[in-house]
Parts: structure tokens; C-alpha cells; sequence
């Protein structure tokens, strides 16, 4: 367990009111959220999704008027939280948070649709999720890209697996993804040699 | 140096999504250049999500019946959901750079996505407006070249100037960038810049505004904001 200042910083917002059941609400959400990102996990979606969905659309009604934009508002965010589950970093603060952060970016953008004519998305330039970079819907071309590598990468060895996936759909550095598995950087690096090979040859140069 | 920063009233109003955008683009580019603000900020934001959130099971015996009513239509969006396997890819910021009467500035991320009009030029100070549609209140860059003075105003509204790049002196004191400056009508103020600087100024009463001002600048009152 890493127990540096950041986690402390995050844990004491939590102040006195921080009781046992918070903690384990804390640590269930969590374990949620990362399953979703590692394992693309449905089941623990599912329970995130049960988790928040009263609290949201509790919510967008009171900032939104209409239970149809909160309808509109609690699809919008389960739909990042869903997407963007990967950025999320557990030393940087808490689900709650995090799911805040693109719940109130979400409710923003709906309402300066609603009351202006203008079109841009502001609010993840105002609230970043993701410092210095921003986060966005891969080309849809990219998307179908994605789903044939995805095929063609479940034909390649585990181990070769996991390094693609931690690195190019997880974007870990190669450094991290080291530390995750446990194993040499320098492993990590002529997996990701090997199992790039063999993506090519599999896929005739389409890569 | 920054030594002017939002209000703690602003900063909490800012994470629950309560300002403008205008006002709310002005506290994310001051959090941008401002470690101690952007620290306050990530702290109110966990403490309003949990309040939001961790609301124990309130929702149980309120709301149970429509929830049980909803959990069917829940069902088929969490499938609608998860059948799209795609997931969010980074791309990197595109941070807009302008080109002023003293130099090229970079503008903060708060600003990529918003589409500024022409620049249009008066004396010291070039303006360009922000496309917010946020009448009455108005957001606009503005641009003082080196040795220019913004002559005596007074606002009827607030005036919020948020300094960007390079620095001015006006007769309250000198501002550098990052300095996030919150002005009402109880102050009346002359800036004036040595080596020219750019500015992100929000107003929200341009009537109001524009009669103390038009006394000083008539006919073209208005021009400035």
C-alpha cells in the first residue's frame, strides 16, 4: 500500500466524518473502477453504475430541470466513466472525485448547449481529468482499427498480451507496466519487440 | 510573484460548476499559473464530491420505487454502454499562441477550444472579444503595447482582470502574470504597461459600464469592453 503525502493530502478531505463505512465505500469503488480499466470488467460496471446512478440523476435534475437531462446527464457520464476509466489514478484522489470531475464537466457542457447556440466542449480545458493531455474519442476509423488489432492480438501468447495492452491501450510507460507485472524493464521491452513482430505478420501489414 | 488569487467564495463556486464560463475560464488559466489556488481547488472538489456522493443510503427507502422502476431501463444503457469497447485515447492539447503588439504568447489551455473574433486596435489597446454568448457579460483579451496607458475608469459592474503575460502598474499597486484582479465600482483605476502586456478581462454589466466610461471616451464608449 503506498502511503506517501499524496494519499494523505487525499485522505484528509475525508476529515472526522470519516467513518468505517466510508473507508469500505472507498476501497469497494475502487476496486471497481480499476477492474473496469484492467479487465474491461461488465459486471463491475454494473455495480459503479448502480453505485451513482441515483446520485447523478439526483443531481441533473436539480441543475438540469428534467429527469429526461438527467437521463441524458447519467449516460453521458457512465459513458466516460466506462471510456475513460484507464486515466483514473488512484494516488490523485478518490472514485468520488474522480467521477465528480466528469459528472460536473458533463452538466456544464449540457447547459451552455441548452443556453447558447455554441457548440465546444469548454469544461475539460476549464477541469482537466487528465493533466497536459486531453482526452478524446479515438477517429472512427481508429476505432475499427482498434477492433481488429484486438482480434489479432488475442492470438499472440499472454505475456505478449499484457504488454501491448498496458502499454498502448493503457498507456503505461514501459516503466510502470514493469512495476505492475513485476518483472525487468528490459523484459517488458523485447516482449513488446517480439509481440510487434508477430502483430505485423499477423495482420500482412496493415499496421 | 502572484499575489492576487481568487476568493475562497469564487474558488468553491468554480468547482461546483456554478460560474460562468467566462469567470470559469478566468480561475482555471489563474490555477495554471497558480500551484497554491489550483491546491485549494482539488481539495473543495473532493470535499463536494463527497458530500455528494457519500451520502450513505439515503436513496433506499426514498426513492427505492423509482429506482426499481428504473433499474430495467438502467439494464439495456449499462449494455448499451459496455457494447462499445472503445476506450478514450490522449491527444495532445492544442494550446493556442498569439501574436501581440510586443511579442508571441502563448494563451492558457482554459483558452484552446475558444473561438476569439478579430482583433480590433484603439490607441494602446488592441481587443479581441471571446464567442461565450454570455450577454451581458462579455470576456475579451486584451492587448497594451509598450507604454500604454488605459486612461481613468470606474466600473458600475465588476471588472475581473486576469494578467496573462508581461506586467502593469496602476494606481493600487503593480501586477505580474497570474495576478487574478476582482474590481468594482469602488475602485477607479488608471493601468499603464512599461514593456506591454496581455490581459483576460471579464465584465458583466456592459450598460452600466458604458455610460461611466462613454463620459471619458464618447463616442466610442463601448469600444473597449
Amino acid at each position: 500500500m503506498i502511503n506517501s503525502s499524496h494519499t494523505v493530502q487525499g485522505l484528509d478531505t475525508h476529515g472526522n466524518a470519516n467513518t468505517m463505512k466510508d473507508a469500505q465505500n472507498t476501497q469497494q469503488l475502487q476496486q471497481w473502477l480499476i477492474a473496469v480499466a484492467n479487465d474491461r470488467d461488465k459486471r463491475a460496471f454494473a455495480q459503479l453504475f448502480s453505485w451513482f446512478a441515483p446520485k447523478i440523476l439526483r443531481y441533473g435534475v436539480s441543475h438540469l430541470n428534467s429527469s429526461a437531462n438527467a437521463q441524458e446527464l447519467l449516460q453521458d457520464t457512465m459513458t466516460n466513466v466506462w471510456k475513460k476509466a484507464h486515466y483514473f489514478n488512484a494516488d490523485k484522489g478518490a472514485v468520488t472525485t474522480w467521477v465528480y470531475t466528469i459528472m460536473r464537466n458533463a452538466s456544464f457542457d449540457m447547459l451552455r448547449k441548452m443556453q447558447t447556440q455554441r457548440e465546444e466542449m469548454l469544461s475539460d480545458d476549464i477541469w482537466p481529468l487528465v493533466e497536459a493531455q486531453t482526452a478524446q474519442e479515438g477517429e472512427y476509423t481508429d476505432h475499427l482499427m482498434q477492433k481488429e488489432i484486438k482480434r489479432y492480438l488475442s492470438l499472440l501468447p499472454d505475456a505478449q498480451q499484457q504488454v501491448i495492452k498496458g502499454v498502448y491501450f493503457q498507456h503505461l510507460s514501459q516503466e510502470e507496466l514493469a512495476k505492475q507485472l513485476g518483472i525487468p524493464v528490459g523484459t517488458v521491452k523485447s516482449r513488446l519487440r517480439l509481440a510487434l513482430s508477430k502483430l505485423k505478420q499477423k495482420m500482412g501489414g496493415k499496421l | 510573484m502572484i499575489t492576487h488569487h481568487p476568493s475562497d467564495e469564487l474558488l468553491t463556486a468554480f468547482t461546483q460548476g456554478e460560474l460562468t464560463a467566462s469567470l470559469s475560464i478566468a480561475v482555471a488559466a489563474h490555477n495554471e499559473l497558480c500551484p497554491v489556488c489550483q491546491e485549494k481547488v482539488e481539495k473543495l472538489n473532493a470535499q463536494h464530491a463527497q458530500m455528494l456522493f457519500d451520502t450513505d443510503n439515503e436513496t433506499i427507502d426514498d426513492a427505492g420505487n423509482d429506482i426499481q422502476e428504473s433499474e430495467l431501463n438502467w439494464m439495456s444503457m449499462i449494455d448499451d454502454i459496455t457494447d462499445d469497447d472503445s476506450q478514450s485515447v490522449l491527444v495532445p492539447i492544442d494550446t493556442k499562441s498569439v501574436q501581440l503588439s510586443y511579442d508571441n504568447v502563448q494563451l492558457p489551455r482554459a483558452l484552446s477550444n475558444v473561438s476569439l473574433k478579430k482583433w480590433s486596435k484603439l490607441g494602446d489597446v488592441s481587443r479581441a472579444r471571446l464567442e461565450l454568448e454570455e450577454e451581458p457579460i462579455r470576456s475579451s483579451l486584451l492587448d497594451i503595447s509598450p507604454g500604454g496607458v488605459v486612461p481613468l475608469h470606474t466600473h458600475k459592474g465588476f471588472e475581473l482582470t486576469l494578467l496573462l503575460d508581461g506586467s502593469f502598474e496602476d494606481d493600487m499597486g503593480s501586477y505580474h502574470a497570474g495576478d487574478f484582479i476582482w474590481l468594482d465600482k469602488s475602485h477607479s483605476h488608471s493601468p499603464r504597461t512599461t514593456d506591454g502586456c496581455l490581459c483576460y478581462a471579464v465584465l458583466d454589466d456592459a450598460m452600466e459600464f458604458k455610460e461611466g466610461f462613454s463620459k471619458l471616451f464618447n463616442p466610442i464608449g463601448s469600444y473597449l469592453y
